[in-house]
């Protein structure tokens, strides 16, 4: 089951193609973390040193139905590689819609499915080893708020199975468009921890599943 | 009319080559007679032999650990059932000591989920454990993968095992899982009885009513488990405090809970139980004949089977500990297909 967006490639774009990109922001500023960590200007002297996350089984619908799902869709966000901000869906019937749809995370039926290459080749560092599953969302950094040894913090959110399923499902209306912008606000998901309380979560959990719901309203759509 | 004939061979042709293939394949792995369809999707994996030798190559080599001294046949060597033979506790690299005895490796084909306490979900899956664990082998698949890229010898053996000499996590775990899954033990002399190739010894015959009457329910034939977790009434060591399954499930229920090991080999796979406490057999029937006696060792989750001790004289123990090495199968632990491969020099690692 390889992804169709190899990682580190682009898919061509052409007219029957819906441009769809995943932009981690801290506040209005864009995240790029290239030889560096990325340093907010906050308060809290905020520095984010990785943020991966999974945005899977993209839909689009129309009138509240899916008119169109990507195939083999699982792709890997990550904040060190610009290129995987930028996705491409194939719209070959010219298919019009209203809303689109995607997961955060990987769903269960594929994270028993075995050893699985593209995005979700173990060697991406978002599966976990000493227990089966995905890791859907990865934030680490350090805060002045938080008070674990060198202020580090480490968000590790996963699970598949229940109580402590992790998916999320993300619905966003928009304006018909063949190009989409979506927003993740990563100052808006750390607002809402108590680093003070919380420095990190590691391992499928009710913490982690909270977590995930709060990454999830994170998301905004920009146009 | 010629042209006809020409299509006609060539169809044939076709028609052979691929049944070749199939057979091929076949005959890498066959179910025994009587034992139910395995459990892996074979379909998703499909077995070559240039992937099971590159998954051979991978379980010998020290390059998977981080300083290069430690192989997976290190804690699971063949003559010992694939075990770590004599260690209740597995040594990994700076002679790290782990928390659980290095577990038999046989018929894993049938097996949905691995470890002791059911932790990994699938086969391709399991590798990841013991490279990443830092009291194992303190590696990274994507290290792994990268020092393979530095040898001569991995693209070679990826290019030969998948057409192209590109290293990827998915390929190298899938390589492994397929030597895992021919490791079957299946040709014990318990299996020659079950197919009238053999008669049990008259002790063997009577080990075996005992065996039925007090052991298989946990220890099914013909795999001797249930592939289920249980707790069989062990105090937890104060010096390790493993919950088992309750690990991984956060359950009470599951509170000392352990996969129930096959007994296939056991007269090689010592030390016993996920502990390895037991060192010798005696020491394990004596605990199951005990079990319950001391109120220190009941649990709520105490498996309904052990709520009594089970009851065996000295005679009985003896005729079913006769049994019990009927399940030697010394063309497992002698076939030289699951040997370290002496045709391949492997290369020191660059760290």
């Amino acid at each position: 089951m390889n992804c169709r967006a190899v990682f580190g490639q682009q898919s061509p774009v052409n007219a029957s193609t819906i441009r769809l990109s995943i932009i981690p922001t801290f506040g209005a500023k864009s995240i790029v973390i290239r030889d560096s960590a990325f340093q907010a200007k906050d308060a809290r002297n905020t520095q984010i040193d990785m943020l991966k996350f999974y945005i899977s089984r993209i839909q689009f619908l129309h009138k509240g139905a899916v008119v169109l799902e990507e195939a083999q869709s699982f792709h890997l966000i990550d904040a060190a590689r610009e290129v995987s901000f930028h996705l491409a869906v194939q719209n070959k019937r010219g298919v019009r819609f209203d809303a689109v749809r995607f997961h955060l995370g990987i769903d269960s039926a594929t994270s028993v499915f075995g050893a699985m290459g593209g995005d979700l080749d173990p060697t991406r560092g978002m599966y976990w080893t000493w227990q089966s599953g995905y890791i859907n969302f990865k934030c680490e950094g350090k805060s002045n708020a938080c008070t674990a040894r060198n202020n580090e913090f480490q968000f590790h959110l996963g699970g598949y199975k229940q109580p402590f399923d992790c998916l999320q499902t993300l619905t966003f209306p928009i304006s018909v468009s063949d190009t989409i912008t979506i927003q993740f606000d990563v100052e808006r998901f750390l607002s809402k921890i108590d680093m003070a309380k919380h420095h990190h979560f590691m391992s499928p959990s009710a913490d982690a599943v909270r977590l995930s719901a709060q990454a999830a309203e994170s998301f905004r759509i920009v146009h | 009319m010629k042209t006809k004939i020409v299509f006609l061979l060539f169809f044939v042709v076709i028609g052979i080559a691929a049944t070749a293939f199939r057979t091929s394949n076949d005959w890498l792995f066959v179910v025994p007679r009587g034992w139910q369809k395995p459990a892996y999707n074979f379909q998703q994996n499909p077995l070559h032999k240039q992937k099971i030798e590159l998954g051979r190559a991978l379980f010998y080599d020290p390059l998977l650990s981080k300083n290069g001294m430690v192989s997976c046949a290190s804690c699971h060597s063949q003559y010992s059932a694939f075990t770590h033979g004599d260690h209740a506790l597995s040594h990994g690299i700076h002679d790290s000591i782990g928390t659980r005895n290095a577990p038999a490796l046989m018929n894993l084909a049938w097996q949905r989920v691995f470890m002791r306490d059911g932790a990994i979900n699938h086969l391709d899956m399991q590798a990841l454990a013991p490279i990443s664990n830092p009291a194992e082998m303190g590696e990274s698949i994507t290290h792994v993968v990268a020092k393979m890229q530095a040898t001569i010898l991995y693209p070679r053996l990826f290019a030969a095992a998948f057409g192209d000499s590109v290293i990827t996590g998915e390929r190298t775990l899938k390589a492994i899982a397929q030597f895992m899954l021919i490791l079957v033990s299946s040709n014990a002399k318990y299996d020659s009885v079950t197919r009238k190739q053999a008669v049990f010894s008259e002790q063997e015959r009577k080990g075996y009513v005992l065996f039925k009457k007090h052991c298989s329910t946990c220890h099914t034939e013909p795999f001797f488990t249930n592939h289920q977790f249980m707790n069989n009434g062990l105090p937890v060591d104060s010096t390790i405090r493993d919950l088992g399954r309750f690990g991984v499930t956060q359950n009470p229920d599951d509170s000392l809970k352990f996969a129930v090991p096959t007994l296939r080999n056991i007269e090689f796979s010592y030390p016993y139980m996920h502990d390895g406490r037991f060192k010798r057999l005696p020491d394990v029937l004596n605990h199951y004949t005990a079990i319950g006696l001391q109120n220190r060792t009941k649990s709520h989750t105490l498996a309904k089977e052990l709520q009594t001790p089970i009851a065996l004289s000295s005679n009985d123990k003896v005729d079913l500990t006769a049994f019990l090495l009927t399940l030697t199968d010394r063309g497992f632990l002698f076939n030289p297909a699951f040997s370290f491969p002496r045709n391949i020099v492997f290369e020191t690692a660059k760290d």
